[in-house]
């Protein structure tokens, strides 16, 4: 049903009732900013959807759709609590306002009422509102314009998003882990553990026991504490956020390592070092049993030499080397 | 017992100067990019930052202070067993913090053990480097010191690599193992004898003697007032840069290229500073004078380019100051009693390096802003270099060194500025 620049309800209205809807679009008129500048007077099933749940908020959201169809208007929308919500496409056509053909559609399915129209000047306003009560109210709405060539505009209503850890989480064997889930500026009515393996999904902590430990210290965050490490405990963990108006995830992944992985590094870069060392020394051992021979008639030791001789440089024995070879013979 | 009369100034130096490079490099690159792990320090033992800060401050500190005991074992000893047990000693202090349960496990193993090791290794390489050259002491110690600068570079991405790949207990269990190879630097420190060391005597007996040198004394007062400005910058630069309008990436870019300065500073130095006849004190008072001035002109510059141009120069001009700081020692002192006297003025200086960084924190928090900091470091700086006028020789044109035997004591290398974590954000 569709209702162009004023109210075409039932033909002969209730006092009370236009009484309703003049102030429903008075105080809309008001409210509403620059982008919706045409006020929508409201349906009688929209007022009475309204006065039931009052006591909700109201968000409202507004689209502005092109006919340039490789830019699809698109917009995200984060729910955490029950709340009223107003969804506005606006829509510019080439051609005459009149002939354009506005339908709503959740998901696939078309949906009949609860949606206005309006024209103001050039522009093509359209207006959906919805009490989002439960998981079922959550969502894409879209806004379509034309027949053949359709623009489209989508609302998706989503729960808050929930962030894990994107790295994974090293430990090793035997190591305490705590796992941190949380959400920017969400408070979940409740929070559950799942350790994954493939696909399938097993509630963490349903048997309390000194294992898993949940706790938490905000209502933001969840925290999973993980004792006595083992190879099995690794995989990826999955934290559940349990919102009135559904549920959302986050993971984190957590790696469980033996202590003789970097072990085995230490030991090889260790050997290396010994190695070095040991090339090192005999290489000044080789050099100096080939200069020197004999040192002024006297049997040096090889340790010794190390300590006292400084021979240090090919050039620098010169000398000495010439005086002693002379002596020696 | 064969002693030479000149140090041999090339053929094995240049592998001393190698092992060196390492040893900065393993030493104090390891030191300046510890900052990765603090992050992990912070989430696993769920300290705040600043005490887990203070692991980098204990080891700092016994490497300063245990300077002087590397030096007396490498008088007695030679510098190549104890560069080897403090390479040991130091892969043996990070080994056991991998096993670490609170922060008081790695104040000692990190902090106390790492730290004896790295004080006996710093020291006596630099003074064996130094006895190894004469003609080209400034140059080579200023090669060497590029170790540092350009292990920060590689070391950082590295840790951060480790960690990523083993958490930080597996990473402190290799970064042992790459201690290690302190040992192997260690080994390649050929003994050498020179032909004052029979004459200088004993360890004893040449700290006394250095204590009563009035020169000695005077040089270690000059290095220890530039320490305390020096490391300012490195510290609070980016800090500055912030409350300036900075972005945290343009201003960590700045640092990088100031470090890049820093190394091209080293080694033109060290080239000028064997190029040029007369003493290196007077390059020294040089580099000394136009770093404080630069200092002193920091808070006057507020537009970018100002601030690049002083940083760059800033970042020249500090490395420029490092290698001649060094090879002012043997100058005064002689290559005999070279460990003892870069021992002691370590450990002198670091009392200027642990004072300087807090006590510009302090006045920033007094002020508001980094102007007084700044120009309070520059004032030491140029103290400094006022105190090293009264050098002997300083101003004697005509009589060439013909040892220049300075041995300045990196001071300003070892001194590691304190990672950035640990003062917060001020």
């Amino acid at each position: 049903m569709r209702a162009l620049q004023g109210l075409r309800g039932p033909r002969a209205p209730s006092l009370p009732l236009l009484l309703l809807c003049f102030l429903a679009a008075v105080r809309r008129s008001l409210e509403d900013g620059l982008s919706t500048a045409a006020p929508f007077t409201s349906l009688p099933v929209q007022e009475e959807m309204m006065t039931e749940y009052s006591n909700l908020s109201l968000e409202s959201h507004n689209l502005s759709v092109t006919e340039r169809p490789n830019m699809p208007a698109e917009k995200n929308i984060t729910l955490e609590r029950p709340s009223n919500v107003e969804l506005t496409c606006q829509f510019t056509p080439s051609g005459n306002l009149n002939a354009v053909n506005v339908t709503w559609k959740k998901g696939d399915k078309l949906l009949e009422d609860n949606y206005l129209v309006n024209a103001t000047g050039s522009i093509l306003y359209t207006q959906y509102r919805v009490a989002v009560i439960n998981s079922k109210q959550m969502g894409s709405y879209s806004c379509f314009f034309g027949e053949k060539k359709q623009q489209r505009g989508t609302f998706n209503l989503k729960v808050p998003e929930i962030n894990g850890k994107n790295k994974p989480l090293i430990t090793y064997v035997g190591d305490t882990v705590v796992l941190i889930c949380k959400c920017q500026d969400c408070l979940p009515l409740n929070w559950t553990w799942y350790s994954g393996n493939g696909s399938v999904q097993v509630p963490i902590g349903v048997p309390v026991n000194d294992k898993y430990v949940i706790s938490g210290k905000h209502a933001n965050e969840t925290r999973l504490k993980i004792t006595q490490l083992s190879e099995d405990d690794q995989g990826t963990y999955w934290c559940h956020a349990i919102f009135e108006l559904g549920e959302s995830e986050g993971h984190v992944e957590l790696v469980v390592l033996s202590y003789l992985v970097p072990l085995k590094a230490f030991c090889a870069i260790a050997a290396e070092v010994v190695l070095l060392v040991a090339i090192i020394l005999l290489f000044e051992m080789y050099t100096q049993k080939k200069k020197k021979p004999s040192d002024d008639g006297k049997e040096i030791e090889q340790g010794e030499q190390l300590k006292l001789d400084d021979s240090n440089g090919i050039e620098n024995s010169g000398p000495r080397h010439r005086k002693n070879e002379s002596v020696g013979q | 017992m064969a002693y030479r009369a000149e140090p041999p100034d090339g053929g094995w130096g240049w592998m001393v100067v190698l092992s060196a490079f390492f040893q900065s490099a393993l030493v104090f690159g390891v030191l300046r990019s510890f900052g990765v792990f603090f992050v992990e320090f912070v989430a696993a033992f769920e300290e705040p930052a600043a005490r887990v800060s203070w692991i980098a401050s204990i080891g700092i500190a016994v490497q300063q202070f245990g300077s002087p005991v590397g030096s007396v074992l490498s008088t007695k000893f030679g510098p190549r067993p104890v560069v080897m047990t403090g390479g040991i000693l130091a892969a043996l202090g990070m080994l056991l913090a991998s096993f670490a349960t609170s922060l008081t496990h790695l104040y000692l193993s990190i902090g106390l053990l790492s730290g004896s090791g790295w004080a006996l290794t710093f020291t006596p390489t630099l003074a064996c480097l130094s006895r190894y050259f004469s003609r080209r002491r400034s140059l080579a110690t200023g090669l060497a010191l590029t170790g540092v600068g350009l292990s920060s570079f590689a070391f950082a991405p590295l840790f951060q690599w480790l960690l990523n790949h083993y958490a930080w207990r597996g990473a402190l269990l290799l970064v042992s193992a790459l201690s290690l190879h302190l040992v192997a630097c260690g080994a390649l420190l050929r003994p050498l004898s020179l032909a004052e060391d029979p004459v200088v005597g004993g360890p004893g007996a040449q700290i006394t003697s250095l204590l009563c040198h009035g020169p000695f004394l005077r040089y270690t007062i000059a290095i220890t007032l530039i320490n305390t400005g020096y490391f300012i910058p490195y510290v609070h630069l980016v800090a500055h840069l912030r409350d300036l309008g900075w972005d945290p990436l343009p201003a960590a870019f700045l640092l990088s290229v100031a470090a890049i300065s820093d190394l091209v500073g080293r080694v033109a130095s060290g080239w000028l500073g064997d190029a040029v006849p007369g003493p290196v004190a007077r390059l020294l008072m040089l580099w000394t004078t136009l770093t404080g001035v630069i200092l002193a002109l920091y808070p006057v510059a507020e537009v970018p380019t100002g601030l690049v141009a002083l940083t760059v120069a800033y970042g020249f001009t500090s490395g420029a100051l490092t290698p001649v700081a060094f090879s002012v020692l043997p100058e005064l002192v002689g290559t005999g009693k070279i460990y003892c006297g870069l021992g002691l003025v370590q450990m002198v200086e670091s009392i200027g390096g642990l004072l300087g960084a807090p006590l510009s924190g302090y006045l920033r928090d007094v002020t508001g802003n980094y102007t007084a900091s700044f120009v309070v470091a520059g004032a030491f700086l140029l103290a400094g270099s006022g105190v090293l006028i009264t050098l002997p020789h300083f101003f004697c044109f005509s009589a060439p060194t013909s040892k220049p035997q300075d041995l300045v004591t990196e001071a300003l290398d070892t001194k590691v500025p304190l990672p950035e974590e640990g003062l917060g954000e001020d």
